[in-house]
């Protein structure tokens, strides 16, 4: 009882030194550029015991101060104690930096409100009922362009109680936050391999199968390993990712170091590392670069009947894009045809749906294999490879040539009968549906690009439900055409006028198979040139001598010896345009023929808008392809006049084009990002920063003349 | 054969792009060359001088850290030394115009007795070719090069990354010890550090 009262006693006195002492009292000092002071998570200590006392930082908008490593320049913030005797303060526990790019350089660091919490131990010899002063003498830099170190000494009163520390309401809370947010060390396994001139960063572990690491980033711990400076490429892999660096100073120091350890930022998250030399695990890569991560104006906020109904939206405008149009002529003339016929008008109509929604189906599933084989590839990725466009080209040249009435499809094949006349048609509309789609590759529609965008991140089914959307969207027109009754008795009647249509219409197939061969140039160079009009000449004359084999066999003969010479012909030219392989394109003029009429532009990397950004400009980035009609449309209409060079100019704006003519994963990686699949993408960032604005697929002078004066204030 | 790499092919092909043109400057190979207008308006190139050790520093005089070392003498000190010694002590200064440290061709004239450097020449490049070629991220950042025009030397000062001045006291000089390692003919034994500083304002 005497006991119970004398610990009454004592704890009514430290309660009272609590009230009295104003626990854990601390006085905010403005150094200038921040305010600074010390929070404690409790707001008393009992001998023995460890807490947590946080310098808190309220940097001024605009400026930064740094983490341990500080990155390409500036300096760690550092704390030095001054605490009664038997007290021990530990390291400062990190919270997990951000990026502050400054011009081309990099450093890390925070900005606006930061806690950097420091474990506070009391000796055992601490004494219930005193208050202590904790004196902390802190050192920043802090830095917007220019630097000014600032100093501060900081101080914090508090009282020492019996039992256990209460928790201080206004900070343990925030105090535990910074730690519970704090990098811990992770359960991966990480080793790094120095290949060639990158340096390959290999992690796995349980928790990264099937993480989300669209935005990982290795922030070392010593400032000489890696480039800070320089991008990091991720790889995704089954069992977790590879980044790819560059090596920093410390490698060209004898063998360079022997391991590399920092914090490796995940989404929120974030993990303390540790890797040493080693080969990179299977599983770390193989996976390609991340999917799109959802970012609002992308398509990640779609759900599935949205997607699908944008994606049959954007599949009816793409009937009006101009990469359709000659499969669109040739189809109205197919219509035009059967007019009077409605039986086999619809027939036909259904085939050409069947056609497409096919092609869409099997390029869905192409694309689904190919990505997941880890390939960085979407929407129009077959026309990146040489020998696909090369084989298109050749194709649209037959196809031009069969208009040209230079030779017939199938007639020579099958024999003659009006039920299978009927089955040749059908057979005709078919593959004019996947022809129709093929060259539809190049196109985005507007609507279409956050749909596909939205498909390639889902599962296969949700993804091919989408491309149908699509398909269903773009056959729609004609197939509907040949239902509504009206429609096709306005078409004009059938007679000699068809033969010189069909005719005419040949000539946007020349000029389709012209276009390609102008991708093929610029993706492969001048000597595929060559190549591709041998292989051209060689398929007119194959198509001349089949086409004077059909009308030999018309006449009751048999040219064998013709139709096999145009056979071993047609062979011959579709092997030359697809084998051997084309080198690749030559970093000559085409790359950097860095104007266009009147605004000049710099190709992209992430570098050069930040370094951009940097210096508070405004940025304009294209994504564009030169397989991709609508982007070359765009730039020809609406990039290159007057009214946006001025625009260009009176605000200052930088323009980077970012081409995706060939695979390139940084440019798949951005779109991504931003939730699409393909190009165009056109991106506005504001001249203070930020995130880009998306700007619609087709484009207008005054659009962008109006996005620009936008960005300069914003 | 299929290429499985496609994303570190195509990081190696986006980090050579977005780099300088000359490659990264790296020791034991020749430092990049260039040719500059120096503060008294003549041009000068890292070729002239090919027979004596250069050491190449940058510098912005409104950098806390570069006024450690100019505030405390320190810096004069190690170019009068390194000068007297018979070697090219370079100044560089690669602020753009109108950022912080950018010195005009008229101030540069009277820099050496403003300053009270010991340095054999101070060269403006103000477009940032020379820093760019060099990647030199800080102030100061410093570079020496042998008589041989090899690149020996590469980062800080000294081991005291910091702006205090009392740090100077027991700092090791990396540059005084690399040019002492290039006057005896030894290999540089510490021939990269962590540049520290202030960044260097370049232009866009």
């Amino acid at each position: 009882m005497v006991l119970d009262v004398r610990r009454f006693f004592a704890k009514l006195v430290a309660a009272c030194a609590v009230l009295v002492a104003a626990p854990a009292l601390a006085e905010p000092v403005d150094t200038g550029h921040l305010v600074a002071e010390l929070v404690a998570r409790d707001q008393s200590i009992a001998p023995g015991a460890t807490t947590y006392v946080a310098v808190r930082q309220k940097i001024d908008k605009g400026w930064h101060t740094y983490w341990r490593n500080s990155g390409d320049s500036g300096e760690a913030t550092s704390v030095v104690w001054t605490l009664p005797p038997g007290w021990t303060a530990g390291d400062i526990v990190w919270p997990a930096p951000t990026r502050q790019p400054t011009g081309p350089l990099m450093n890390y660091g925070y900005q606006g409100e930061v806690l950097l919490p420091v474990p506070i131990t009391a000796p055992a010899s601490a004494k219930p009922g005193e208050t202590v002063t904790l004196k902390a003498a802190v050192s920043f830099l802090v830095c917007e362009e220019i630097c000014v170190p600032e100093d501060a000494v900081l101080t914090l009163s508090l009282p020492v109680v019996e039992g256990l520390g209460e928790p201080n309401p206004a900070w343990s809370g925030p105090v535990a936050k910074a730690l519970s947010d704090a990098p811990t060390p992770a359960n991966f396994a990480s080793v790094f391999a120095k290949q060639g001139t990158s340096l390959a960063l290999a992690v796995t572990g349980e928790e990264l199968k099937g993480a989300d690491v669209a935005d990982a980033y290795f922030f070392p711990f010593d400032s000489t390993v890696i480039d800070h400076a320089k991008p990091q490429v991720i790889e995704r892999g089954r069992e977790g990712l590879t980044l790819t660096l560059t090596p920093g100073y410390a490698f060209q120091e004898g063998d360079g170091p022997g391991t590399m350890a920092g914090v490796l930022s995940i989404g929120g998250k974030a993990y303390e590392i540790s890797a040493n030399i080693g080969t990179p695990p299977p599983g770390a890569s193989g996976l390609g670069a991340p999917p799109s991560k959802a970012v609002g104006g992308g398509g990640g906020a779609l759900g599935l009947p949205l997607a699908a109904a944008f994606a049959f939206l954007g599949g009816l405008i793409l009937n009006l894009m101009p990469c359709v149009f000659p499969i669109l002529a040739m189809k109205a003339a197919s219509l035009a045809g059967h007019a009077h016929d409605r039986r086999t008008a619809q027939g036909q109509g259904l085939a050409f749906l069947a056609g497409v929604l096919a092609t869409f189906l099997a390029l869905a599933v192409a694309l689904i294999a190919v990505r997941a084989g880890g390939a960085a590839v979407g929407w129009g990725f077959q026309l990146q490879s040489p020998p696909v466009v090369a084989g298109l080209a050749l194709l649209m040249l037959a196809v031009a040539l069969n208009l040209s009435g230079v030779f017939e499809v199938g007639s020579s094949l099958q024999g003659v009968g009006t039920g299978l006349a009927g089955k040749r048609g059908m057979a005709g509309a078919f593959f004019t549906g996947a022809l129709a789609v093929v060259v539809a590759a190049p196109c985005t529609a507007p609507f279409m690009a956050p749909a596909l965008g939205w498909a390639l991140t889902q599962s296969a089914p949700a993804a091919i439900t989408v491309f149908l959307a699509l398909g269903l969207g773009f056959a729609a027109p004609f197939a509907l055409a040949a239902f509504v009754p009206g429609l096709l008795t306005r078409l004009p009647k059938p007679g000699p006028w068809m033969d010189g249509f069909k005719k005419l219409l040949a000539f946007p197939m020349y000029g389709a198979a012209a276009w390609l061969v102008w991708v093929l140039t610029i993706q492969a160079g001048e000597t595929a040139l060559a190549r591709i009009f041998a292989a051209a000449v060689i398929m007119a004359l194959a198509a001349w001598l089949l086409g004077v084999a059909q009308r030999r066999r018309a006449a009751g003969e048999k040219p064998l010896v013709l139709a096999s010479v145009g056979g071993v012909l047609v062979l011959a030219a579709a092997v030359a345009a697809i084998w051997p392989s084309y080198g690749a394109r030559q970093p000559g003029p085409t790359a950097s023929a860095g104007a266009s009429a009147t605004v000049s532009y710099e190709a992209y990397s992430p570098e050069k808008l930040a370094a951009a950004q940097a210096a508070g400009k405004p940025v304009f980035v294209n994504f564009t392809a030169a397989w991709c009609v609508t982007c070359q449309v765009n730039e020809k209409v609406a990039l290159s006049t007057q009214g946006v060079a001025d625009a260009f100019k009176q605000t200052g704006a930088v323009y980077l084009k970012a081409d995706w003519t060939l695979k390139d994963a940084v440019i798949e990686a951005e779109l991504a990002k931003h939730g699409r699949a393909g190009v165009p993408l056109y991106l506005v960032y504001g001249a203070k920063g930020g995130d880009g604005a998306i700007l619609p697929q087709i484009l207008t002078e005054g659009l962008i003349v109006r996005a620009l004066k936008d960005a300069q204030g914003r | 054969m299929p290429d499985f790499r496609p994303v570190a092919f195509a990081a190696a092909l986006t980090l050579a792009a977005a780099g300088p043109a000359l490659a990264a400057p790296t020791i034991g190979q020749p430092a990049p060359a260039f040719t500059i207008k120096d503060g008294a308006g003549q041009t000068r190139s890292l070729a002239e001088f090919k027979g004596k050790a250069v050491v190449l520093e940058w510098t912005n005089a409104g950098c806390p850290y570069v006024q450690k070392h100019y505030e405390s003498g320190n810096m004069q000190g190690l170019q009068k030394g390194a000068t007297k010694d018979g070697v090219v002590w370079l100044t560089l200064i690669s602020s753009a115009p109108g950022k912080q440290g950018y010195v005009s061709p008229g101030e540069a004239k009277t820099w050496k007795t403003t300053t009270g450097a010991g340095s054999t020449a101070l060269l403006l490049d103000p477009a940032g070719q020379v820093g760019r070629a060099y990647e030199a991220k800080v102030t100061p950042h410093m570079y020496v090069v042998n008589g041989a025009g090899t690149l020996v030397y590469m980062g800080g000062i000294d081991d005291k990354p910091t702006a205090d001045p009392a740090s100077l006291k027991g700092a090791t000089n990396y540059v005084a010890a690399a040019l002492s390692d290039v006057k005896t003919g030894r290999p540089v034994t510490k021939a990269v550090s962590k540049p520290y500083g202030c960044t260097i304002k370049y232009g866009s």
